[in-house]
């Protein structure tokens, strides 16, 4: 009995080691294939469209993608319907490895230092990716991954509950200007995109009011939906189960949105007349071959026009948003400068 | 009213079709062994099978979700049990009687008593779950920034329980453990407090990665220093598995005030099984016939706890099924699982997807049952693992505590920070401090530092709103009981005690 109860212990040992040995196993993998296009920073090599179907490059092994937050997050949610359909145009799994912690930069360093052989892929989450190098969270650079395309975007809105005095932007903005620093905002954290969203709103119509932070957006709507706070910005798919709840009072994008035709842009009404949101993109380490770039742009671009991925990805509310390599990049960029140049927009 | 109660039958007819009987099975087993390994939580173990459920018929995949789920939260007890290492945070509470009760040779009862406890507060957590959803999830709704808090100045109450030796110690052990749960982000502010440059303390301590130390790698320390003498009490295996029915009759009360704890925890989202297993704990020790019992290994003293933690699992699932609020960590993959299935949780639910949803909630009843079973049937088994030698037994958790704390992020700096609670449970238990309230206190610190720092903020900095809502004279008025009570009853038993004409109270084992 006794050697018997060794042996099981053994095997939970042993069981449990297999649970991490994911992990551990992927560092040795094999030496990259071309490390000679030195690191380009975000943009890619030149004359690498999508398109250029002819490159040899397929992976020959298993295809890890970092996600940089914990399973069951938004961002994982999405990475999974898009990687349930990716063997098919991949040729070779695609596994899902969560790496959270450090609001993202423990995933983001990993990915940077991945070997660039393009089996280790990441998601970047803009503008938070952004954000962890300006608030000085982590070693690397947008210089240190090369962009590959881009997966969802998703817009932000401003809410109010259903029950909410205010009907639009309008109410809000002259109740907000006659009681100054009055009305409350849950945020999903000091700084974070929804406090972003807020704080551009508050400084373009110029009122003043107090952030709440919640450290998540699913706290930052239960405030709302209690009614402790008045208003919240938050991204569309962000109240999907909800959505009865909230009143929509304005869309942070240069048009109205086609699923919400009826609600008004920020800008129409005034005030911040530039896009605001997120996005999730696929990157690799700095230094893959122009071929790996290529070669996942057109693999991924198929996917997200696979009817299949689409049915599923309207039934979980996503909002695929294609776009290739040198889109991506420059979108990377652009979000870099608008973090950096963020620190004005909080002196107020 | 009848539609709804056919609903419900449908929903037990389609479970029991072979193919869920098999995941329901299968799922609860993998759930025990993932929830018995230090490091591999519930939540992980829901997230590592996700994937695998999506190429399933949503109820089906639900079902091995909620099998996986209640399966680990079980799981944990076992490992707390035999070897003194909470196998998920929610079974932090179990190790402290459940492991004197394996050094008195014990184990065996102490699983079935954990097994049996598990599946009562299971099946209990359902019956709120089928016919008090809507109405149980108006409770989270009602849960403020204020109410966060003092529901956190509750849960530390609790310590002046886990430590009836010595309060001093206890109040201790409980300001280390607060101290502690401020590094990295303030909530607020967003600040980075105490990282000396470490990005990975950013999210705080990791709670497993401290309980692992502070539990487990401590008790290999403790183990290695005294070698063979603990162990050679626990070979003297004398113990009967079975309950007879005064013990059941015994544990009924505990099980049942556990089972309202557990489910009102589990109903408030961020709280979760971690706080609720402190908290049956404490009730069963506070209302026990049998207080001399606890700290030398009480079976109470397992059921509370154990009953606690799984009836979180039912509760939990309310305000993510009702609200799409995910409570803990375990509800908000159980959502992404839905949400991947496309299907948003909601009202729909019970109206549109109401055939579906009554599936599930069949299924979880069933798992309850195979949790029993497969609890009960492997007790005899596990219960050897309290007969190894140490010489077996000490590297064999050693390695655990490193893969497991490793396996959290696959991260080496939480091995590192699992090795320094280690030396300082090993401290601390040395000195005759608290282990258990330096989790508590982990846990409890960012809900309550959080809770207290949004209501001032959205009070503007008047502390009148923490007294502003009837909930929060509730909580006020547990928390006066919860202080009151231990010194109240400490008295009393110490009275008795020395009517008794014995003061001989043996120092077992620390905490």
């Amino acid at each position: 009995m006794k050697r018997i109860s060794a042996l099981l212990l053994a095997l939970v040992l042993l069981m449990s080691l297999a649970a991490c040995g994911g992990g551990g196993a992927k560092q040795s993998a094999a030496p990259a294939p071309a490390s000679e296009s030195k690191a380009e920073g975000a943009a890619p090599a030149e004359g690498t469209p999508a398109d250029s179907a002819a490159s040899e490059w397929a992976p020959t092994e298993n295809v890890t993608i970092i996600v940089a937050y914990k399973a069951g997050s938004g961002t994982d949610n999405t990475a999974r319907v898009l990687t349930a359909y990716a063997e098919k145009y991949i040729g070779k799994p695609v596994i899902i490895e969560n790496l959270e912690g450090g609001s993202g930069s423990i995933g983001w360093t990993a990915l940077q230092q991945a070997e660039p052989d393009g089996h280790t892929l990441g998601f970047l989450n803009l503008p938070n990716f952004n954000s962890s190098i300006t608030e000085g969270l982590a070693d690397y650079t947008v210089d240190d991954f090369t962009a590959i395309c881009n997966h969802v975007t998703e817009t932000s809105v401003v809410l109010v509950k259903a029950d909410s005095q205010f009907n639009t932007l309008e109410d809000l903005v002259q109740y907000a200007k006659e009681h100054p620093g009055e009305l409350k905002a849950s945020t999903n954290g000091k700084r974070a995109s929804n406090h972003i969203g807020a704080q551009m709103l508050a400084n373009t119509a110029e009122f003043q009011y107090v952030d709440v932070p919640y450290g998540g957006t699913a706290d930052q709507l239960l405030a709302l939906r209690q009614g402790e706070v008045d208003f919240s910005v938050a991204k569309v798919a962000d109240f999907a189960s909800f959505t009865s709840e909230v009143k929509i009072l304005g869309v942070f994008a240069a048009d109205r949105l086609p699923e919400l035709p009826d609600v008004p842009t920020v800008g129409e009404q005034g005030y911040y007349d530039k896009w605001l949101g997120s996005s999730r993109c696929i990157a690799a380490p700095a230094g893959v071959s122009e071929d790996v770039v290529a070669f996942y742009a057109k693999a991924f671009e198929q996917i997200m026009q696979d009817p299949d991925y689409l049915k599923a990805a309207e039934a979980a509310g996503i909002t695929t948003d294609y776009q290739g390599p040198l889109d991506t990049a420059a979108m990377v960029w652009q979000q870099q400068e608008f973090a950096e140049d963020l620190e004005s927009a909080w002196g107020a | 009213m009848l539609e709804t109660l056919f609903l419900m039958g449908q929903g037990f007819i389609n479970a029991l079709s072979p193919m869920n009987l098999l995941f329901a099975a299968a799922g609860t087993a993998i759930g025990i062994v993932i929830g018995c390994l230090p490091g591999l939580s519930a939540a992980m173990g829901v997230a590592l099978l996700l994937p695998m459920t999506f190429t399933m018929a949503p109820e089906t995949g639900l079902i091995v979700l909620g099998a996986i789920y209640c399966g680990a939260i079980f799981g944990g007890s076992i490992s707390a049990i035999l070897i003194h290492t909470p196998g998920t945070p929610a079974s932090a509470a179990t190790a402290i009687e459940g492991y004197q009760l394996t050094l008195r040779g014990k184990a065996g009862k102490a699983l079935a008593v954990a097994c049996f406890s598990s599946f009562c507060g299971g099946l209990l957590s359902c019956i709120s779950l089928y016919f008090f959803a809507p109405l149980l999830a108006q409770l989270a709704m009602k849960f403020g920034s204020p109410e966060y808090f003092w529901l956190s100045v509750f849960g530390l109450t609790i310590i002046a329980g886990v430590s009836s030796k010595s309060m001093v110690k206890g109040l201790m052990s409980g300001a280390f453990g607060l101290l502690l749960s401020t590094i990295g982000m303030d909530p607020i502010e967003g600040a980075k407090r105490f990282m000396f440059g470490q990005a990975s303390l950013y999210e705080g301590i990791n709670t497993t990665c401290a309980l692992i130390g502070l539990f487990s790698m401590s008790q290999v320390l403790i183990l290695a220093e005294t070698k063979i003498k603990e162990r050679a009490k626990a070979a003297k295996f004398t113990d009967k598995i079975a309950l007879t029915g005064s013990e059941i009759k015994r544990l009924t009360p505990t099980i049942l005030r556990s089972w309202v704890i557990g489910n009102l925890i589990g109903i408030l989202p961020g709280a979760g099984a971690s706080i609720a297993c402190f908290m049956g704990y404490n009730a069963a020790r506070q209302f026990s016939k049998h207080k001399e019992e606890f700290g030398h290994g009480s079976i109470e003293g397992v059921a509370g706890p154990e009953a606690a933690n799984n009836a979180v699992t039912g509760g939990s699932l309310i305000p993510m099924l009702t609200l799409g609020i995910p409570g803990e960590s375990v509800t908000a993959v159980l959502m992404g699982g839905l949400i991947i299935q496309g299907l948003q949780p909601g009202p729909e639910l019970f109206t549109r997807y109401a055939p579906m949803t009554y599936t599930f909630f069949a299924g979880f009843v069933l798992v309850q049952f195979f949790m029993l079973g497969i609890g009960l049937l492997g007790c005899r088994g596990f219960a050897q693992i309290s007969r190894l030698s140490d010489a077996i037994l000490i590297p064999s958790v050693a390695v655990l505590c490193v893969v497991g704390s490793f396996a959290i992020h696959k991260n080496f700096t939480d091995v590192v920070i699992m090795m320094i609670f280690g030396i300082i449970g090993y401290m601390v238990r040395k000195f005759g401090l608290n282990p258990a309230a330096i989790v508590l206190a982990l846990i409890l610190g960012p809900i309550g530092e959080k809770g207290l720092r949004r209501s001032l903020v959205l009070s503007g900095g008047s502390p009148a709103i923490l007294f502003s809502t009837p909930v929060c004279w509730v909580l006020i008025g547990l928390c006066v009981f919860g202080i009151l009570s231990p010194i109240f009853m400490n008295r009393v038993e110490q009275k008795s005690l020395e009517q008794a004409g014995g003061g001989d109270i043996v120092a077992p084992m620390e905490d």
